[in-house]
């Protein structure tokens, strides 16, 4: 998929949000979005996402497309599986194939027990989980991942990290933001700063660089976890 | 699309903020309506009140509809199905639950009213479908005025509680009285033989469905710009 040009801003008189982004996501791509607090990563990812359209330009070719919100409110009055039920529906899922997606995305979670549960009564790392199986359900495609690890369990975190790698290697995308600098460190990922409204490429042999975002210090990569 | 609709649909109706509103359409139509409306007044009178009851119920039940999903969720759901469809099926879902309303209201008036008989009891058949079609005209078009004002004037169009409320309040009543208004004329021309159309059925429908064509198409492109 491709953005072109792409800007967002929320008022035609409030400054823009992002500015001015053309980037290309082929399949197979891991992109990873770096920036200080404010400065539009969650707006751009939002877009990417297909949640929210461009003020101006356009985004094309976007696949089949899940997104983990950064918090995912449990006020909802379902149970997880009818949740689930409604997401895969809405991807275009039925019958065998749609429960047998929801299995999957549980189990791989270690979820089943939430199954039964309702959202409203779910702790924020249940319903973390919830949020992230609604993302795997489509099983291809693009994966739009806002923080997504944040509330999860040390084992949870370890499967999101290979549905990642699985997604890659199955010729999806993945595209995400996380305040963990190491996150998904292993895999080979492109990097992107935001800075005013802007978007740069950082260049790959640069491990740390472009890291550093005023009141948000943080170590390298490989200070962490 | 049916998905989002029944996603949509559900959350309305697991969330309980449908019961509101059905308690106003019942205390509408069954209280009020059987002490205003004389029996042997016909079915039209009849039909009409429960066409303009609907104007409310329907404008809570949208907003009821607009507030019911956190922001988190809706994204959710937007990238699974794109975030106009998911606005339209969110705006549809009340407009299905109102239309059940109002069939029920035309079945309480069918039964508490009884059907057109001329002399030998036998049921006045052209008349009959000529209320009705009278009675479902103009519960499509308070339905529409009640699903466009409230539309128009809550989330994500207008943001803050109490103006939402209050211009909801106030344009509710503006529609119901206000004889300009298409839920207005609509009724009159099922209600109240001899008293002064104000527009003909087909105009007050036509203006509705460009009401309501309107407040949708600015309420999906709102919801497709938003933020969080």
């Amino acid at each position: 998929m491709r953005l072109d040009n792409v800007a967002k801003r929320y008022g035609f008189t409030l400054p823009w949000v992002i500015h001015d982004v053309t980037l290309e996501i082929p399949a197979g791509r891991l992109v990873r979005f770096e920036g200080k607090n404010g400065s539009g990563k969650s707006t751009l990812l939002r877009v990417i996402a297909g949640v929210s359209e461009p003020s101006r330009g356009s985004v094309t070719g976007r696949p089949a497309t899940g997104y983990v919100p950064e918090r995912f409110p449990p006020a909802l009055p379902f149970r997880a599986r009818d949740y689930l039920s409604h997401i895969g529906r809405i991807h275009g899922l039925t019958g065998r194939a749609l429960a047998s997606a929801i299995d999957t995305c549980l189990d791989r979670l270690s979820g089943r027990e939430l199954a039964g549960v309702p959202l409203r009564d779910m702790s924020k790392g249940m319903s973390q989980k919830v949020a992230v199986a609604q993302a795997l359900l489509p099983g291809s495609g693009l994966l739009v991942l806002d923080e997504a690890w944040t509330g999860l369990d040390v084992e949870a975190k370890a499967a999101l990290d290979e549905a990642v790698a699985e997604r890659l290697a199955d010729g999806g995308s993945v595209v995400f933001v996380d305040h963990e600098p190491g996150r998904l460190g292993h895999l080979e990922a492109e990097r992107w700063q935001l800075d005013n409204a802007q978007a740069s490429r950082v260049p790959s042999d640069d491990s740390a660089g472009g890291e550093t975002g005023g009141s948000e210090q943080r170590p390298g990569p490989e200070d962490t976890e | 699309m049916i998905a989002l609709i029944w996603y949509e649909l559900s959350l309305l109706l697991r969330s309980h903020r449908w019961i509101a509103p059905a308690v106003l359409f019942a205390l509408g139509v069954f209280g009020l309506g059987g002490a205003t409306l004389r029996h042997g007044a016909g079915l039209g009178p009849g039909l009409a009140w429960s066409a303009l009851v609907l104007v409310p119920v329907e404008a809570w039940l949208t907003r009821s509809m607009l507030t019911a999903e956190p922001a988190a969720s809706r994204a959710c759901v937007a990238a699974a199905g794109g975030p106009r469809r998911t606005q339209l099926a969110a705006l549809i879902a009340p407009a299905v639950v109102g239309a059940a309303f109002g069939l029920v209201g035309i079945l309480w008036q069918i039964f508490r009213l009884g059907v057109p008989r001329a002399a030998g009891n036998a049921i006045r058949v052209g008349e009959l479908f000529a209320d009705l079609g009278g009675g479902l005209a103009a519960g499509l078009v308070c339905l529409l005025v009640g699903s466009a004002v409230a539309v128009l004037l809550n989330p994500p169009v207008i943001r803050r509680s109490a103006t939402a409320v209050l211009g909801t309040t106030g344009a509710v009543v503006l529609a119901l009285a206000w004889n300009g208004s298409p839920a207005n004329a609509a009724v009159r021309s099922i209600g109240y033989a001899g008293q002064e159309r104000t527009w003909p059925a087909g105009v007050a429908m036509a203006a509705a469905l460009g009401l309501v064509a309107v407040a949708w198409t600015i309420s999906t492109q709102i919801a497709a710009r938003r933020d969080g």
